[in-house]
């Protein structure tokens, strides 16, 4: 009887294994089971190509796997497959924050190569977006079919009343440079509204008029002046109590999206007098800010908002599509690629439907013109999005913009609360930086 | 035939040992052997000796975030012992004899079972600045007269990562040192009463001689876990250890440094250096043990 037993538990041990080892090697090759259907495997970091997935579904007649990772674990998650191989996807798309490190791998296929040379495209597409697919040794490695360049979202109602005018082009002026940009948040203040929801907002213009990347091709950490003025800006911002307190992504930022939100609930002796209440004029946000972020959290102020630019232009994010160089796919994955970074009908269909900003030009020069958005006041934002893209220049960004970024952004802020001297947070930015990054010099070193 | 069974046994005690060796060796193995290298999570590993180790013996941030995770475990571990031993007492109380135990065994075990994420998210929003939920409370109430930034002020800041941890962890605690003491036999706490022991006779005389062993062992894997402190921290403000690098304990570190920046490297051998200090602290408090019950007996 026992030996029965331990037979039997052995037996169901072994099969239990076995089923564990044969689920791995299904996995790694997709192609050679479920019989008949081709099986492109993708994985991404948001769920937005599930439309286009759809779509070539139905063209091709094959099966689409995505896989979507949330973007805090999708590099963690992605590496060691790709690494390995095993259960790596045909496709991968990478935020922006990725990108500029992963065309330095070989994980994603040459594109400027037989037999896809997209080389022969590439004037089709804004020059920033396709620049940006391209490692330092001049190889193609993604594409992008969007852009997302940034502007000031603004209400039309405040500016009218304050500033006289809500015609973009003319509160454009009043936003045309650091100094002048503060004026408006000046006279905002007097008449009891807010510039910004808060001192994140002025970020994007910290690179002022001179822009460099932050990290040259000596691995030298550039501090120029516009970015040491920076300081002071955001300083000035908290003194003239310019902004409402809501940190990006909090609750009270989003409810300040769609009128006044609670400030200043009578505790601060300066303001005894204000009113409990204050309004926020402005958002600085990307073109998907506008569909992600302004339109799903506003109601009652739909209609009342208009887009401009800023003091420089930037953009913000933004997702790029490359296929995996171990594929074995690849016939299949450059089609999914192709239908969507350049196929006319697809991304024509693509842009009226979702409003996303497209990259590729034969696509925006065809729509374009007819653009008009009801929620900024029947606005023409896709016209004034891609004149933006235009201004950007690809070469200043660098792998480490978004840690640099938010070790720079930490140290300002510490600054503006007083608890570090300038020259104190320029210090502590550089031994954050050579702490991250032991390679570079910084300019205290240099 | 005895032979034959003990070869079962191993077939047996096989699947852990293939498991663990897996995914808990070999990883340990590997790491000591990145520590050694300046391995960037792709492509080869270059050796670079014990540069790494140099390193972090100089490294001022590793030993600030020493200093914090000191810091946060201690106040914690302090509110979340007295907590759970004030109620604990109560609750064993012979002369009390309390009502509900069980309900409020589970309502003080809840806060346990939240993720750390809900619970980050929650006291994010409590402690907020201008518009969080405390500061508009003490304001109403008039206790303060401007918002404090909570989690903006080193001091703060520790304090909140350290009483929300001992929030989550004080229902934990207090189900072990309830164990422990229903351990011991009533007939002590009775033969005291007869004697007319005062309540605060009992438990210095009784209670806490008895209970030492048990909160020897609260401390020892509050200290482990407290020394591995990383999700509220991480969740909680920038990731990073803001305000001021206060929250930056050393499990945090180790993953900016391997997640964030790529320094795999450099990571493993924060590790090693982590699992030396916990070594040292463990031998510190078993030796302390070890001396206390031969001084009991």
């Amino acid at each position: 009887m026992k030996k029965v037993l331990l037979f039997l538990l052995i037996s169901v041990l072994t099969l239990g294994l076995a089923a564990c080892g044969d689920d791995d090697s299904s996995n790694g090759s997709s192609d050679d089971n479920s019989g008949d259907k081709e099986t492109l495997t993708v994985w991404s970091f948001t769920d937005e190509l599930e439309p286009a997935i759809e779509a070539f579904k139905e063209e091709h007649d094959v099966d689409v796997e995505l896989t979507i990772v949330p973007i805090e674990d999708y590099p963690t998650r992605l590496r060691p497959v790709l690494e390995s191989g095993q259960g790596a996807p045909d496709i991968f798309t990478g935020e922006l924050v990725f990108v500029k490190e992963w065309i330095e791998q070989g994980y994603w296929e040459t594109l400027n190569q037989e037999p896809y040379n997209v080389e022969e495209i590439s004037d089709d597409f804004v020059e920033y977006v396709y620049e940006l697919g391209r490692n330092s040794s001049g190889e193609v490695k993604a594409l992008s079919w969007q852009t997302t360049p940034g502007g000031i979202f603004y209400r039309r109602s405040i500016a009218e009343e304050v500033l006289g005018t809500d015609d973009p082009e003319a509160v454009g002026e009043m936003f045309a440079t650091r100094d002048a940009m503060f004026e408006t948040g000046a006279k905002l203040k007097d008449a009891g509204y807010r510039l910004f929801p808060d001192e994140g907002a002025v970020r994007w213009f910290a690179q002022g008029q001179d822009p460099e990347p932050w990290v040259n091709e000596n691995d030298e950490l550039i501090m120029t002046e516009g970015r040491l003025n920076h300081f002071d800006y955001a300083k000035e911002l908290r003194e003239e109590d310019l902004t409402a307190f809501a940190p990006e992504w909090s609750p009270a930022w989003f409810a300040a999206m769609d009128g006044p939100i609670n400030y200043n609930a009578g505790w601060d002796e300066v303001d005894a007098e204000a009113t409990t209440e204050v309004e926020v004029f402005s958002y600085a946000l990307p073109t998907w800010g506008l569909h992600s972020v302004l339109k799903p959290n506003v109601e009652d102020t739909a209609g009342d908002w208009a887009v401009t630019s800023g003091p420089n232009p930037y953009f913000w994010g933004g997702t790029w599509l490359g296929m995996y160089s171990g594929s074995e796919n690849k016939d299949l994955a450059w089609e999914f690629i192709q239908m969507m970074t350049h196929d006319e009908e697809f991304l024509t269909d693509w842009a009226l439907e979702t409003g996303d900003v497209l990259s590729y030009l034969p696509v925006t020069d065809k729509i374009k013109d007819d653009f008009s958005e009801d929620f900024l006041g029947g606005q023409n934002n896709y016209t004034f999005f891609l004149e933006e893209a235009q201004k950007i220049d690809a070469s200043v960004v660098t792998r480490y913009d978004q840690q640099i970024d938010t070790m720079f952004g930490s140290m300002v802020t510490e600054y503006v609360e007083g608890v570090k001297t300038k020259e104190e947070a320029v210090q502590e930015f550089y031994n954050l930086v050579r702490n991250s990054y032991p390679q570079i010099t910084t300019p205290d070193q240099q | 035939m005895q032979s034959k069974l003990n070869k079962y046994g191993y077939v047996f005690i096989l699947p852990f040992f293939i498991v663990f060796a897996t995914f808990t060796i070999y990883p340990i193995i590997l790491t000591f052997y990145y520590s050694f290298t300046s391995y960037s999570g792709f492509g080869d590993a270059a050796f670079i000796g014990f540069d790494n180790y140099q390193r972090l013996l100089t490294d001022s941030y590793f030993w600030e975030a020493f200093y914090n995770t000191i810091y946060i475990w201690g106040i914690n571990f302090g509110f979340q012992l007295g907590i759970a031993l004030l109620l604990a007492i109560l609750f064993s109380d012979i002369r009390l004899k309390m009502k509900g135990l069980s309900f409020f065994r589970a309502a003080f075990y809840l806060p346990n079972l939240i993720t750390i994420a809900s619970v980050a998210l929650l006291f994010g929003i409590l402690l907020g600045w201008h518009h969080g939920t405390i500061n508009h409370i003490l304001l109403d109430l008039g206790f303060i007269s401007e918002p404090i930034n909570w989690l903006n002020n080193p001091t703060t800041a520790r304090w909140s990562v350290a009483l929300i941890g001992a929030w989550m962890w004080f229902g934990h605690t207090f189900i072990i040192l309830m164990a422990g003491i229903s351990g011991i036999s009533n007939d002590y706490f009775e033969a005291a009463l007869i004697d007319g022991a005062s309540r605060l006779q009992m438990f210095f005389k009784i209670t806490l001689p008895l209970l030492k062993p048990i909160m020897l062992y609260v401390l020892i894997t509050s200290l482990i876990g407290g020394l591995q402190i990383f999700d509220l921290p991480m969740l909680l403000t920038d990731g990073r250890g803001a305000p001021q690098g206060s929250l930056n304990t050393m499990v945090l570190y180790l993953y900016n440094q391997a997640f964030r920046v790529n320094n795999y490297g450099y990571a493993a051998a924060i590790a090693y250096g982590l699992f030396i200090i916990t070594v040292c602290f463990s031998l510190i408090t078993f030796k302390a043990m070890y001396r206390k019950s031969v001084k009991g007996e």
